[in-house]
């Protein structure tokens, strides 16, 4: 039962990442990323990750995704645009960037068939899952404490960055 | 679920290659922001592939779970400052298409 559930909802996540390129508007985008983001949280979940499948919804779905409704509807972009025009002279002609789609696709495939031998059965999944919250925080504050407070440091700046880039209210103002 | 760690492992490729795709086929910068937030996803799939194939039974891997944390708070910090970065650049051309900021003609 949870092997079939599985397959479909990799095939949800995979059709919403699809819906993010296709989509015409922006806001169809937001959309199909969000609908590809809960197929995964639940991926998760069935995996044995409980508290990674809460944080996948609660940062991605409930935070970073708000933003970008938010930033679309701010700048009122939810019209239709343009579709699919390449950026990248280099890359430009549908047969190379869809040479370059495939190149990454099959090198990714190939280095996790070139490790094939490693492979074997999942292990069983206790109660607390394999991410048991005790040992992770356990982890966070131990071994890996100086990468947390990196990270902090980095949301400081990144909370001070965007309240300066966003602060500017004309290009006259200069700073 | 007794599916093997490569099924997982294959999504992850196929949900990075779709993420490269929209990066360099979609003009929109804030789709293009998204392809980068679905690349990093297939990337947290594959940390947490290579956990559950290195746990075992009574002891989890903490590797993949805890590096995929510090990933989804780089995205989160990453999200913001490139919309902040996306309305500059509205303000400035009044669009979002990449084409329009091309100043440096890299």
């Amino acid at each position: 039962m949870a092997e079939i559930l599985f397959y479909v909802l990799s095939a949800v996540a995979l059709l919403g990442a699809l819906g993010v390129i296709l989509a015409r508007s922006p806001m169809g985008s937001v959309l199909s990323l969000l609908g590809s983001f809960f197929a995964l949280a639940v991926i998760y979940l069935l995996a044995g990750f409980q508290f990674l499948a809460a944080a996948q919804i609660l940062v991605y779905a409930g935070a970073v995704l708000v933003l970008f409704l938010f930033v679309i509807m701010l700048l009122n972009l939810g019209q239709l645009g343009t579709r699919f025009q390449l950026s990248l002279a280099p890359l430009a002609g549908p047969r190379a960037r869809l040479a370059v789609t495939v190149a990454v696709a099959l090198g990714l495939v190939g280095l996790i068939v070139a490790q094939g031998a490693a492979f074997g059965a999942p292990p069983p999944v206790g109660d607390a899952g394999l991410d048991p919250l005790p040992e992770l925080a356990l982890g966070l504050f131990g071994r890996y404490s100086l990468p947390f407070q990196a990270i902090s440091l980095l949301l400081l700046a990144t909370m001070v960055a965007v309240v300066v880039l966003a602060k500017r209210q004309r290009k006259e103002d200069g700073r | 679920m007794n599916v093997p760690s490569e099924h997982l492992f294959f999504l992850s490729s196929a949900l990075f290659a779709l993420g490269v795709l929209g990066f360099l086929v979609r003009r929109n910068v804030i789709v293009t922001l998204m392809s980068i937030e679905l690349m990093l996803n297939a990337a947290n799939l594959a940390f947490l592939a290579g956990s559950r194939l290195h746990s075992a039974p009574g002891r989890p891997d903490l590797q993949g779970p805890l590096f995929v944390i510090f990933v989804i708070t780089v995205a989160a910090v990453e999200a913001a400052v490139g919309l902040a970065l996306i309305i500059a650049l509205y303000r400035l051309k009044q669009s979002v298409e990449t084409d329009s900021a091309s100043e440096m003609k890299g």
